[in-house]
């Protein structure tokens, strides 16, 4: 079963949370909805399946019909951000969902306990729910919604607020759970690594409006837009004034190098002149914030830095690792690819789409520089 | 005389006192029906209060908080300007029974169990309900899981205006009118045989309470002990 | 979560199976017949209505509601419509009241005598002083006085002394509870003052009060009892056919036989003096 909507757009009182013209989420498919906070996610989220606060105007499709409450009852689970369990053992958490739609205790017990094992929690079944850590009761969380069999699986954030092991585990289960599931997947994250790990295809949500969407490698390589390369992390932003060149570019820090004043300029790429600010050690890596003659840009390296403060140093990055942006929301990035049945098949040779359009917002060629 | 009273209080009790044990039955009927009355209003009244986002809810909280507190001789007053023959329910007849005050000790009751629900809901996770419905709960179904969820706090609550009512002897005298076989129950009973000078039957009426208010209290802990988590790890 | 809350609601189970067959009384408003009657603390709580009432009840098939309170409550209750019959002993303020219109018949029915009681150590020399001279003695010496202040017949009984004694009491030493007798009495007795008293209820409570019988018998400590019957024209709902059941059975030969008898099983003498149909200046000692 596919989910969807239409013209959807959520208030409270004047203020607009949310407006999303469509999108659609096929069975078995996963998408990701990535935005920063306060962007709507978890909006979107209710709003999907229809338990959100606020006015909600538009329409929820199933399997391309217009789909009321019961419907979406019926067809989707949903797990909110923190895990909310009841007072009760972790088995008869699990089970809760199959018991809110009414099938009989010992039923539900049965129906929950396969889950249990897929979430590698059978060993909490007669837990106090209240005594878990973070990690274990998100895992009953999922697995509570897993129990229902829903056609539908929105996760908000499944996997904020772990630790990093605790995460890393979490995300190998629910992957494998997912991949067997067969159900159409979303999940709300503000992490690209859970997108690329989990997510077919990804969403970029800011502002309560959908900037971007694409196929997952396509999207966090390219982005639309320059708020969408913040959300993806290119936070090196180098002006048409630094670089010469018409627009804007950006970069991820982890991809640019510091140069010495004597290096030589390294073959294929970038290189802006600056002036050191400020090293900051950042643990496994150094951060380099360097004021230029436009705006101050960042450099992550691995490397040792001899450099200090007020020294004049430049800053490389290779052609291929940097993008090209407009700056405001583009105007064509909504509804573009929003839908599978529209992407253009992947003829033009490159990933995802605008690839090979004369306004192309792709990589810009070697001969556009310099 | 405190021995004597206490002796022949004990005495009164064990050998099964017909009057003794009829009053506590009244007691305890009245006090119990008028508690089921007041968890029936109380509840969902304390469960919208709560839980509802409306115009004037936090006045109406503070009015249930300020119920709590009211005398329950204040309560037995309006309840018998309403009941007497003059009244607007006078033609129901009802002054001067059990039933009136049952009304009464509800009317008491229900402010005690409304403001102490509305503690109780707020204390559970905002997002509880959307959570239930998220996994396809009715809203019906949604709410008596939210029921269940408070199900500890919601009883301390109902326990404690059982504890009000079965205590309180302003409303009882003036609604009941300590009818002696009709509508005499302990309070009543003890203070009329205080103002009759006999204290040993006094006492033991006065033990009787005594041994249910405990009772009552010492569930009130049992459940608000059971209530709070203990952390294992 | 189990066991002591199915332990407590056993308990409560336990007791309300054991009391609810030990006489369940009518949880609404009566099926039999019955009216409402308005009395004075002092015959409720000498015991005598407890014996009367349900020999009336057998006789008539009326049940009654007793209403305990003071003469002046009884009359404001009557006056209302509130209370069917009036059983009170304040023939001042009744008389005022029966000019009003709203009541029927008001017939004699008993008379006791009220006692000034006090300590046994009599610290203002009252032993054997008339009435009314032994308010001016407890006036000039000061010494505590409890009052019942309640607007009952023994209050206006007590004014009505006072005010033959040309003083109007008041400073510490004279205190009034705002209460009915009995609770009136201990208090008397707690702080070893003076005050009047029926002499029933005085009677009853003597084994718990350092108090003694001080002035008796004067005329002026007549305390005579009446039958007051309430018509429609106090309320709608007012039961005329009921008082006058009442009323007419108060005053008959049975009654007024079990009246004159009650109290001497205990007490050695009775309580009341039976006076249906006497003439009321022919009372007295």
């Amino acid at each position: 079963m596919s989910i969807g909507c239409r013209n959807l757009v959520v208030t409270a009182g004047r203020r607009e949370l949310l407006a999303v013209p469509a999108l659609d989420v096929t069975a078995g498919e996963t998408v990701a909805v990535l935005g920063p906070n306060g962007a709507g996610k978890s909006t979107l989220l209710r709003a999907l399946a229809m338990v959100g606060g606020g006015q909600l105007r538009g329409e929820i499709r199933l399997d391309g019909r217009p789909a009321g409450t019961a419907a979406l009852r019926a067809a989707v689970a949903a797990v909110l951000q923190r895990p909310i369990l009841q007072r009760a053992t972790v088995l008869d958490n699990v089970a809760a969902g199959l018991r809110l739609r009414g099938v009989r205790r010992s039923a539900a017990r049965g129906r929950a306990h396969p889950w249990l094992a897929a979430l590698g929690i059978t060993q909490l079944a007669d837990r106090d729910a209240r005594t878990l850590s973070g990690g274990e009761a998100q895992r009953v969380a999922i697995a509570r919604a897993l129990a229902v069999a829903p056609r539908v699986l929105l996760l908000d954030e499944p996997l904020t607020g772990l630790d990093a092991t605790t995460r890393a585990d979490l995300l190998a289960d629910l992957r494998s759970v997912l991949q067997q599931l067969g159900a159409a997947v979303l999940i709300v994250t503000h992490d690209r690594d859970e997108a690329r790990a989990l997510a077919q295809r990804t969403v970029l949500l800011i502002n309560g409006r959908i900037r971007q969407i694409g196929s997952t490698p396509t999207v966090l390589d390219a982005p639309a837009d320059l708020d969408c390369a913040a959300l993806l992390g290119y936070t090196t932003r180098l002006p048409p004034a630094l670089t010469g060149h018409p627009t804007m570019l950006v970069a991820r820090p982890e991809r640019c190098r510091l140069l010495g004043p004597t290096a030589a300029d390294p073959p294929a790429a970038l290189v802006v002149p600056g002036t050191l600010r400020r090293v900051v050690p950042l643990g496994g890596t150094t951060r380099v914030d360097i004021d230029t003659s436009a705006q101050p840009v960042s450099v992550l390296t691995t490397a040792e830095v001899n450099e200090v403060a007020g020294a004049r140093v430049r800053l490389a990055v290779d052609v291929d690792d940097v993008r090209e942006c407009p700056p405001g929301p583009g105007a064509s990035a909504v509804g573009d690819c929003g839908t599978p049945d529209r992407e253009e098949p992947a003829a033009a040779g490159g990933p995802g789409c605008a690839e090979g359009r004369p306004r192309s917002r792709g990589r810009p060629t070697r001969r556009h520089l310099r | 005389m405190l021995v004597d009273g206490l002796v022949e209080a004990v005495r009164l009790l064990l050998t099964g006192d017909q009057d003794t044990w009829s009053i506590t039955g009244l007691t305890l009927r009245v006090s119990l029906t008028a508690t089921a009355g007041a968890l029936l209003l109380g509840v969902p009244l304390g469960t919208g209060l709560a839980l509802g986002r409306f115009r004037g809810r936090r006045v109406l909280l503070a009015a249930a908080n300020t119920g709590m507190g009211m005398p329950p001789v204040v309560v037995g007053l309006f309840v018998t300007v309403l009941l007497w023959r003059s009244g607007p329910l006078g033609a129901l007849g009802l002054l001067y029974t059990p039933t009136a005050m049952m009304i009464a000790q509800a009317a008491i009751a229900t402010p005690v169990v409304t403001a102490l629900t509305a503690a109780a809901m707020q204390q559970v996770d905002p997002d509880f309900l959307v959570q239930m419905r998220a996994l396809g709960a009715t809203r019906l179904r949604a709410l008596l899981a939210l029921l269940a969820e408070a199900r500890l706090p919601l009883l301390a609550a109902g326990l404690a205006g059982f504890g009000a009512v079965v205590s309180e002897v302003g409303a009882a005298q003036m609604v009941g009118g300590n009818l002696a076989g009709e509508t005499r129950v302990l309070t009543t009973a003890a203070v009329l045989a205080t103002g009759r000078g006999q204290f040993a039957l006094a006492i033991a009426f006065g033990l009787v309470l005594l041994v249910i208010a405990f009772a009552v209290n010492l569930a009130i802990t049992l459940a608000q002990q059971r209530a709070t988590v203990r952390q294992p790890r | 979560m189990r066991r002591p809350i199915v332990a407590v609601i056993a308990f409560v189970g336990v007791l309300l199976a054991g009391c609810g067959t030990a006489g369940a009384p009518a949880a609404g408003p009566s099926t039999e017949r019955s009216l409402i009657l308005a009395t004075t603390t002092s015959t409720q709580d000498s015991g005598l209505l407890d014996e009367l009432l349900p020999a009336f009840s057998r006789d008539t098939g009326w049940q009654v509601k007793t209403l305990a309170v003071g003469s002046g409550q009884a009359i404001e209750l009557g006056r209302r419509g509130e209370a069917d019959a009036l059983l009170v002993h304040s023939p001042a303020a009744e008389t005022t009241f029966v000019a009003e219109g709203t009541a029927g018949q008001r017939r004699l029915v008993m008379h006791n005598d009220f006692v000034l009681v006090g300590p046994a150590a009599d610290p203002a020399g009252v032993r054997g002083s008339g009435s009314v001279e032994a308010l001016q003695k407890i006036a000039a010496a000061g010494a505590v006085f409890v009052s019942r202040g309640d607007g009952s017949g023994t209050n206006a009984k007590e004014k009505d002394l006072w005010a033959k004694a040309a003083l109007a009491p008041s400073g510490g030493w004279y205190q009034a509870t705002g209460q009915g007798m009995g609770a009136t009495l201990q208090v008397a007795s707690e702080k070893a003052g003076y005050t009047l008293s029926d002499r029933a209820t005085f009677l009853a409570q003597r084994d718990n009060l350092a108090l003694e019988v001080l002035s008796e018998g004067d005329p002026g400590l007549l305390n005579v009892y009446h039958v007051i019957e309430m018509t429609t024209r106090a309320g709608d709902r007012v039961q005329p056919d009921g008082a006058r059941a009442f009323s007419d059975w108060i005053v008959s030969p049975s009654a007024q036989q079990q009246i004159g008898r009650f109290g001497v099983d205990r007490y050695g003498q009775p309580l009341f003096t039976p006076d249906a149909g006497k003439e009321e200046s022919a009372l007295g000692r």
